[in-house]
């Protein structure tokens, strides 16, 4: 007479953790043991049982952007320790990671914007600088060229979805070069052109639903570029100006922005 | 290796384990609310002790971070739920399997999901802990047995004596089993 099969070994033969031979040997008495085989097939409807039915229970949208924002406060957190460009190579780097990050972060994108913006940040600067090269390289400059904005913000306003502020700076040796649609940040936007010297400014600006936020310079491959928001709208600027004239620039195009 | 590579180690290897740690938190502690702080504390301990894994497969080694963070969690805050069980419990007392009969089997099968979501619920944590890890995480005996920190005998042991009792629970008319008590020699008065 063969031993009696236990419980435990049972359970490890449904479970498929019993060396081949003591399967083997569980499954041949299965065949002549009825009793034998009843007792498996119940265990394997309890298991079936259990994973048909038993909750999963997938975590609250709340906890995912806890968890995601503890993993960003880190990763911000080391941000201010590299310095430069290296911050946007590292961004850029880690884009495509971020990406393949699925659902979880997926939501921490959409919900935590203090994580994001410096991410967003570096690839705005990108943009802007490609943009500013692109059109002072090219003849491209404006798709309306007029000094008078009583012609530029209709002609924007009407292409666009909405209605930027166009003024003459007050500045001396200041011109207002025109306008033109460009490509930014996913939508399109504003770009107003001025001459400042020999100089040429690109002015972006289009709607934010994000606070007021005051400038931000930075330097990026040689271009001045500076970023605020204001009254709704966010507003970039990138020429080759030095530093100093480039700063006066900013504070007369800030005056201009903050009309409504 | 540097902090960031650790972290973005980390995105890789650990978020994508948020729901099996999710879920066997939310096990053990019987509620989501729990089960969220005690996820959140665990993912920050993995963090910190990242540089220590090894390996590719993180979802054994976040679940053991997740377990031990519950454990201690509760020992805190519901010290009744983990303190107290008695070792010999693992002895299994009916070392042959139960009889299969036609009633256990058609109440196994017939059974619904709030009945089976109590059965587990209500199977002591050191039953339900194994159980969760085998049949809703899909675990091995030797993972099992490193998550819960335990021989892979007691794995199994464990595994045969919460399925027994799951499948007493889902009789109908069965007392919810709040807690395995000790037979009593025939004959010996209760007092």
């Amino acid at each position: 007479m063969k031993p009696e099969i236990d419980s435990l070994q049972l359970n490890a033969f449904v479970d498929g953790e019993l060396n081949l031979s003591s399967q083997l040997e569980i499954e041949e008495r299965m065949g002549d043991d009825p009793g034998l085989r009843a007792q498996v097939v119940e265990l394997r409807q309890l298991r079936k049982a259990i994973l048909d039915r038993a909750s999963y229970h997938a975590p609250p949208l709340a906890l995912r952007k806890r968890v995601a924002t503890t993993v960003a406060s880190n990763l911000a957190a080391l941000i201010p320790q590299i310095a430069g460009t290296l911050v946007v190579q590292r961004w850029l780097g880690w884009r495509p990671m971020v990406v393949s990050l699925g659902l979880v972060t997926a939501l921490a994108l959409a919900i935590t914007p203090t994580w994001l913006r410096s991410a967003r940040e570096s690839r705005l600067t990108e943009e802007v600088v490609a943009s500013h090269v692109r059109a002072t390289l090219g003849q491209h400059l404006v798709d309306v060229a007029s000094s008078d904005h009583h012609i530029v913000k209709p002609w924007l306003s009407a292409k666009l979805d909405f209605s930027p502020s166009v003024r003459e700076l007050q500045l001396a040796g200041s011109v207002l070069l025109g306008g033109r649609i460009d490509y930014l940040d996913g939508r399109p936007v504003a770009a107003l052109v001025y001459r400042q010297g020999e100089h040429i400014v690109n002015s972006f600006v289009w709607p934010t639903t994000g606070a007021y936020s005051a400038a931000v310079f930075s330097t990026e491959r040689g271009f001045q570029v500076a970023h605020w928001a204001r009254g709704g709208m966010n507003h970039w600027v990138i020429s080759d100006l030095n530093r100093q004239e480039f700063e006066a620039v900013v504070r007369a195009l800030d005056l201009v922005g903050g009309e409504p | 290796m540097n902090d960031g590579d650790n972290r973005r180690r980390f995105e890789l290897l650990a978020l994508p384990h948020l729901d099996a740690a999710y879920n066997l938190a939310r096990w053990l502690t019987h509620n989501d609310h729990d089960a969220q702080d005690v996820v959140q504390e665990a993912f920050l301990r993995a963090m910190r002790y990242m540089g220590g894994f090894r390996g590719d497969n993180a979802r054994p080694w976040i679940l053991q971070v997740v377990r031990n963070t519950c454990f201690s969690w509760l020992k805190e805050n519901r010290p009744i739920e983990v303190v107290g069980f008695d070792e010999n419990d693992d002895v299994v007392h009916d070392v042959a399997a139960p009889v299969a009969d036609e009633p256990h089997s058609m109440a196994v099968r017939n059974a619904d999901r709030e009945q089976i979501d109590q059965a587990i619920a209500a199977l002591p944590i050191a039953y339900r802990e194994v159980l969760v890890l085998r049949e809703l995480e899909d675990l091995s005996y030797n993972e099992i047995a490193r998550i819960a920190g335990i021989p892979v005998g007691t794995v199994m042991s464990r595994l045969a004596r919460a399925r027994g009792l799951l499948r007493q629970a889902l009789m109908p008319g069965a007392r919810p089993l709040l807690r395995t008590v000790p037979r009593v020699a025939k004959g010996a008065k209760t007092s």
